[in-house]
């Protein structure tokens, strides 16, 4: 059933701040479907977790929207199919009939999400209840096990515990329980696993993966990991500046990258190969989204800029059905550039590692 | 620079327990036992799953818990004792923590200017009010922030921008010793870079030494001299990161390296990860105690697991 559960369309957002207006997000356009996982990665401050927080209708008070809408297609209790666009519901009728519910999130700050005065248990049973038909006793034993699929032990007696007298990564944990507690449609996890070490993040990724094959639900993993959305994600989009700069299948932005700053993103992803004393980064920094940006927002830090790059914003140039880049080096006008040497390298090497599975 | 592991340690970690009562049938004991030396200049890592304990050693080493037993020694002060106000006074300005979770360590109500300048405020440590902006202007852009990302409030920023709004409030002490717990996770890979970049020019610079408390190995790889691995409140496992990266010892360590996403897709969809399971391993962490394996890389196991595993 290839239906789109979530479709953002010319989604523009301001913040007033201060020093003026900060245009964070510039016209972003993507397609979820029902079942898929889409990961979204970019630079800090490139507007992934602003993007998703639009999505559940929790933009900050100085947010301004521009322009776009973002339409999410639900099954309502009369079991028909409808949409709504998020951005014309206010926050209490959201809070009633989508959030927590439809769709839930896991926030990049687990503190942000936690009640600091109640202890763990109640907060996950609280959800349940109020956002399903459970009694109290299926309530709570869906809380005990669900803590324990995320790994966390003792979980009867954890269940009385505030949130700071748990570990970082356990009350990230805790969010992601609450966060499926109530089954919903879409689950947007911003960076889920960062606080996680490879093991528990491991087992974090079964667990959605398992809900997402029994249930159908699709997940957006917002993460700088690369690594996890190698594991995760059918697709991805990466970010610049408040704009998608590359879409497309996980393994044609992994394995042919085409956008200039992909490249860079992928080489700045330290090699346990290597053995180089300084960390590859993507030299400059990201622009200053107080001022209008005039033509390809990442030329200043790009070496391989054209001179329309300063002048015009690069189209979305297609490469295969599903894969996007934004750059003029894609024009058929442009010189021919190859990517980084290293990078070549790499790449060939991952594929060659890759071909052992058979592929 | 090179590291003089012949002088005083730094900070000299020994026996450490750290017990937290929840009730009274349950104590949670988040450290059992741990020692460990950082030397001037030196980037110690501690790694290990989430958990293990490893804020918790932070916070007891900053001296925002009272031990339950054993003893720390920050550049020749016992600091377990009942501190002076000069101690207190050097503990603060001296060694200064990055935290874990930076919406709840930073004061909302704040301007980030002055969260990052408290520090400066507090001990008078600038002249007049420019050199103090000065100041605040070099370290923000040093961790890659704008200037007028000062007046901002912490909730309007990025996760990654208020990472590095901590990491700024540390570095303009210029202490001796950053707890650095996390502070690098949140932030994308270039960043990550960037960040473990400056702080390596940094230490060049001032000598500072580092606790670097992280569960990602590719970038405790990049930055430490020497690594520990925790687990369940014991340190099982350390050495210069060459000894333990090359030829680790311990089971836990070995799944640890083995489980290191990388970013390759097909690769990663096929992988199984080696697993650890304490409970079905048959190891008693309370048994083992260290093993010397060669330099300076030492195990925590009983004599016949050191036979089997060496
Ligand atoms: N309430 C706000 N007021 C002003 N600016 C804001 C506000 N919220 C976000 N911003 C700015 O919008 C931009 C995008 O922020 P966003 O949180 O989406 O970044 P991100 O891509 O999630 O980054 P990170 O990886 O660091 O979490 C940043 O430059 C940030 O400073
Ligand atoms: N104030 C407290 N009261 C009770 N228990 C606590 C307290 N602080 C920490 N703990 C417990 O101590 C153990 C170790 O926690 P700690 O925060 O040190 O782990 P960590 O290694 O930093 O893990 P993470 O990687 O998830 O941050 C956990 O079981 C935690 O619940
Ligand atoms: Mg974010
Ligand atoms: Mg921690």
């Amino acid at each position: 059933m290839a239906d789109v559960i979530l479709n953002v369309k010319n989604l523009d957002i301001s913040f007033k701040t201060s020093a003026g207006m900060v245009h964070a997000i510039r016209g972003i356009d993507f397609d979820l479907e029902r079942g898929e996982t889409v990961a979204i990665v970019g630079e800090s401050g490139s507007g992934k977790s602003v993007t998703m927080k639009a999505a559940m209708g929790i933009l900050a008070k100085n947010a301004v929207v521009n322009s776009g809408t973002i339409d999410f297609t639900y099954k309502n209790q009369e079991g028909v199919y409808g949409s709504v666009n998020i951005l014309d519901k206010d926050k209490k009728w959201l809070r009633n009939h989508i959030n927590g519910k439809r769709i839930s999130m896991v926030f990049q700050d687990p503190m942000t999400s936690l009640d600091p005065t109640m202890n763990i248990g109640k907060q996950l049973v609280e959800g349940m209840l109020l956002h399903t038909n459970m009694t109290k006793e299926e309530a709570r034993a869906k809380a005990i096990r669900l803590l324990k699929e995320v790994g966390i032990e003792d979980a009867e007696k954890r269940m009385r515990q505030y949130p700071h007298q748990l570990s970082g990564g356990m009350r990230q944990r805790v969010v992601i329980a609450i966060a499926l507690s109530c089954d919903p449609d879409l689950l947007i996890c911003d960076e889920p696993t960062t606080a996680l070490d490879v093991t528990i993040q491991a087992k974090i990724i079964e667990l959605i993966k398992r809900v997402q094959k029994e249930r159908g639900i699709s997940v957006i993993y917002i993460t700088h990991d690369l690594g996890v959305v190698a594991k995760v994600a059918d697709y991805v989009n990466v970010m610049y500046a408040g704009k998608i700069v590359e879409k497309g299948l996980v393994d044609e932005v992994f394995y042919d990258p085409r956008h200039p700053y992909t490249w860079g993103l992928l080489s700045a992803m330290p090699d346990l190969d290597t053995d180089d004393d300084r960390l590859y980064t993507i030299p400059g920094s990201p622009p200053n989204l107080l001022q209008e940006v005039k033509g390809d927002a990442f030329a200043p830090r790009n070496q391989f800029a054209l001179e329309i790059d300063d002048k015009e914003e690069p189209p979305m140039f297609q490469l295969t059905k599903n894969h996007f880049a934004a750059t003029w080096l894609l024009d058929e006008r442009a010189p021919k550039v190859e990517m980084p040497k290293e990078l070549r390298e790499r790449l060939d090497r991952m594929k060659r590692e890759a071909e052992k599975y058979g592929n | 620079m090179a590291i003089d592991y012949s002088g005083q340690p730094l900070l000299k970690v020994e026996n450490l327990k750290q017990h937290f009562k929840v009730s009274n049938t349950y104590t949670v004991k988040a450290v059992e036992g741990v020692s460990f030396e950082i030397y001037p200049g030196e980037t110690y890592g501690l790694v290990g799953e989430s958990g293990s304990g490893k804020s918790t050693i932070g916070r007891s080493v900053i001296r925002l818990y009272d031990p339950t037993s054993g003893s720390i020694t920050f550049d020749g002060t016992d600091i377990t004792k009942k501190l002076t106000r000069a101690d207190k006074k050097k503990l603060r300005t001296e060694m200064q923590m990055i935290f874990q979770d930076p919406m709840s360590s930073l004061n909302p109500r704040k301007k980030v200017e002055d969260i990052i300048g408290e520090g400066l405020d507090i001990h008078h440590t600038y002249e007049n009010r420019a050199q103090r902006d000065r100041l605040i202007k070099d370290i923000l852009a040093k961790v890659g922030l704008a200037p007028e990302h000062a007046s901002r409030y912490p909730h309007q920023f990025s996760g990654g921008q208020r990472q590095r709004v901590g990491i700024a409030r540390a570095l303009i002490m210029n202490p001796k010793l950053i707890i650095a717990d996390e502070c690098i996770s949140a932030l994308d890979v270039s960043i990550q870079a960037q960040v473990v970049n400056l702080m390596k020019d940094i230490q060049q610079e001032t000598g500072a030494a580092y606790l670097f408390i992280a569960h990602d190995l590719s970038m405790v790889k990049y930055i430490s001299d020497r690594i520990g691995v925790l687990h369940l409140g014991h340190l099982l496992e350390t050495g210069t990161t060459e000894e333990i990266f090359s030829n680790p010892i311990h089971p836990y360590t070995k799944s640890l390296l083995s489980a290191i996403p990388e970013p390759n897709p097909i690769v990663e969809k096929n992988r199984v990860a080696e697993s650890y399971d304490y409970k079905t391993s048959g190891i008693d962490y309370n048994q083992g105690f260290n093993h010397h394996v060669g330099g300076s890389h030492y195990v925590k196991c009983t004599d016949q697991e050191f036979a089997k595993w060496a």
